[in-house]
């Protein structure tokens, strides 16, 4: 069973007062692997500009780029159709870092000691659906009180957050708990914004698993970009001369063909 | 005692005409002063810059006690080198059980974003400063391998031009070996690993305590000295903006630490980086020296490993000497820290610049039990080192000869096809006469380093 998702993507960045020397990286296309076949993606960036093809040491597909001359918007647009076929996943070798706190993912004393308070399971694949439980039940969907610069504890701490949040909460209880675990940002069916949740390394498979909404994923998933954390892989990163406002508007849609 | 020289127990060899420099250590020290050669320390929180004080009483290192120590360092270095390209590549040496995992992903030096990326020759740690002690009993043991930004080649480099042209004399009876080949060293090393296009020291400004060192080693070396604003990137190629032009760089001799080199790939907020370097180096087109992620290798944990790497990757002994360390991750050593806590020094492996360091000696009861407490707590995050009995050093103090502790940063250059070790050093002292530690952040001074050539 496979399904063919048409996926389009939206980002326009709107700044207050024009800006130059524009740096930007962005982890926009999703690339193919097994399980993932990108049929075809295309991006289209306003104003032009050129940019370059790389693969970071996750295995994300980077766009790096620099618009010199002044702009007072930056929009770029990816449109492209996936096929998903969990079956076809292979398995593979994680990076050890996975098992090991990262920058957002380190484990408070609060955290600890909820933890230690913890039964759970000695199977793999248990102890990381537990999680989720344990997940969904500590935190309440919130947006507006964390911010990308948010941390695990942080996030725990208040009980509240967004998809990214719940993603970095899960990853630093898996961690402390054992089990080999990344971020992922991504694009999910349906319309509005774009999505973050976690992969477990189980047999050698990294397999999709939702905190937010407390679920294994399937393949209505369109993986971007994986890391240790949100810091590893943000769809859009950019730098430019000045003290200037921007504002965001983001908008995506995928649906099933 | 030399009858012409009051201060002196003279070597024959080196005849009397030292007095001459120590006679002339002021105007040396003013000399120092007006060229900027300062150092930028930590005192009670807050960043202070402090002139750098030289003392005119050389280091003497013979010449075949020399030609031992360039054999080891240069040893160590190849060995070291090898470690990292292993790390973000294939990893052998985790899988053959020579180092922990723990050790590996648990530093703060290592890097993710650069796994599977080779950089230009092959080579990480192109500018290696290796610290070492000479025991009371004769023995040269390194405390510490500095892979990332080491500081302080240009010290000896400037105080040996100027004692030159103080006392022509001193140099024309001293078989001494001439270190100011530093700069083309530096140059060459630069060249046998660019990537195409200009050399460039790169600087996080004059406002930096080693700017000095940054301007002084682009000169000598004829590199281009570049702040952030002078050096951008375009279609994965980096640029220098110079008057005749843009100029590509080929190699970028960098003197930021890593978490400020890219806010596109690191530190976010940073503003002395290059935006998208990371993806210049990941295409291949441009040497970084030395690269990312070196913290991996010279972290005071990864310390106690190296002469096992050594053995692992050149399948040689180890020429030189780790200072007796235990590893309280073991459980033997951790037994042995246990038991005999007030008399090891211990290190704080996440701290470095002579920070995070503790004589168990020297604390009392309460506070000894309160260091165990943490070491059980945290085995991973320290070390323990027996206290090397290190030689003293004579220094003038205030027109007195007196006896005092130093050290010895030794400098190993690495190109594509040769590793040089750079025939002087930085001798560090300190100015406190109970303080074992000589590191310059610390406040003391430093010597020239003389290698004897016969």
């Amino acid at each position: 069973m496979s399904r063919r998702l048409d996926f389009f993507y939206d980002i326009l960045l709107e700044f207050d007062q024009p800006v130059r020397g524009h740096d930007f990286v962005l982890r926009c296309l999703p690339p193919s692997f097994p399980g993932q076949d990108i049929l075809d993606a295309s991006l289209t960036l306003e104003p032009y500009a050129h940019f370059a093809l790389q693969r970071d040491g996750f295995g994300n597909l980077l766009q790096l780029g620099r618009i010199e001359q002044p702009h007072d918007h930056f929009r770029y647009t990816v449109r492209g159709t996936a096929r998903i076929e969990l079956a076809l996943r292979q398995p593979e070798n994680a990076l050890p870092i996975f098992r090991y706190a990262s920058p957002f993912t380190g484990v408070s004393e609060s955290m600890g000691d909820f933890l230690n308070g913890l039964a759970l399971p000695d199977d793999p694949e248990d102890r990381a659906w537990a999680l989720v439980n344990v997940v969904q039940e500590h935190m309440a969907y919130t947006p507006g009180v964390t911010g990308v610069d948010t941390t695990a504890a942080q996030a725990f701490d208040a009980g509240m957050g967004v998809c990214q949040d719940f993603a970095h909460v899960y990853l630093a209880l898996a961690r402390a708990s054992g089990l080999t675990v990344r971020y992922v940002n991504g694009l999910t069916q349906g319309e509005g914004a774009s999505h973050a949740w976690c992969e477990v390394w189980l047999d050698g498979l990294w397999t999709g698993i939702d905190p937010t909404r407390g679920r294994w994923t399937d393949d209505s998933y369109i993986r971007f970009g994986v890391g240790r954390d949100f810091g590893d892989c943000p769809i859009e990163r950019g730098v430019f001369l000045g003290r200037i406002g921007q504002r965001q508007t983001v908008y995506m849609k995928v649906s099933q063909q | 005692m030399c009858a012409y020289c009051p201060v002196f127990f003279c070597l024959e060899r080196m005849g009397c005409t030292v007095e001459d420099l120590v006679k002339n250590a002021r105007l040396i020290n003013q000399q120092l002063a007006r060229y900027g050669v300062k150092f930028g320390i930590y005192k009670d929180g807050e960043f202070q810059e402090r002139l750098f004080p030289f003392d005119a009483i050389p280091r003497v290192i013979q010449a075949d006690e020399w030609e031992k120590l360039e054999k080891g360092l240069s040893q160590r270095v190849r060995a070291l080198n090898l470690f990292l390209k292993d790390i973000y590549g294939p990893k052998r040496i985790i899988a053959d059980g020579v180092v922990p995992e723990d050790f590996v992903y648990r530093s703060p030096g290592y890097i993710p974003q650069c796994e599977g990326i080779t950089p230009a020759g092959g080579v990480y740690s192109h500018i290696s400063g290796i610290d070492l002690v000479k025991g009371k009993d004769g023995v040269w043991y390194v405390l510490e391998d500095n892979l990332r930004i080491p500081s302080g080649a240009s010290y000896p480099l400037i105080a040996r031009t100027l004692c030159r042209r103080c006392s022509p004399e001193t140099f024309r009876h001293n078989a001494v070996v001439d270190n100011r080949g530093y700069g083309a060293l530096l140059r060459r090393t630069m060249d046998s690993v660019n990537t195409g296009g200009i050399n460039v020291v790169f600087t996080p400004g004059r406002y930096n305590a080693a700017y000095f060192e940054h301007s002084y080693l682009a000169e000598k070396s004829g590199a281009a000295l570049a702040e952030s604003g002078d050096l951008y990137v375009r279609d994965s190629v980096l640029y220098y903006r110079s008057t005749k032009g843009d100029q590509r760089v080929g190699a970028i001799y960098r003197r930021v630490s890593d978490d400020y080199m890219d806010p596109l790939a690191f530190e976010p907020t940073s503003l002395i980086g290059i935006p998208n370097l990371m993806g210049v180096y990941r295409a291949g087109n441009v040497a970084v020296l030395n690269a990312f992620g070196n913290g991996v290798a010279d972290d005071k944990g990864i310390y106690y490993f190296v002469p096992k790497m050594v053995r692992y990757y050149l399948d040689e002994e180890p020429i030189l000497s780790n200072a007796p360390t235990y590893l309280p991750f073991y459980e033997e050593d951790m037994r042995y820290v246990m038991e005999h806590l007030d008399t090891l020094v211990v290190k704080d492996v996440a701290e470095a610049g002579g920070y995070g360091v503790v004589f168990g000696s020297k604390l009392d009861k309460e506070k000894l039990e309160s260091l165990r407490e943490a070491v059980r707590r945290e085995p991973r995050r320290f070390i323990a080192q027996e206290v090397v009995d290190f030689q003293d050093l004579p220094i003038m103090d205030e027109g007195e000869r007196v006896e005092r502790k130093a050290d010895l940063r030794a400098f190993v250059l690495s190109g594509k096809d040769e590793t040089v070790v750079w025939p002087s050093g930085l001798t560090r002292f300190s100015r406190n006469p109970d303080s074992f530690i000589v590191n310059s952040s610390q406040g003391g001074g430093f010597k020239d380093t003389w290698i004897l050539s016969r």
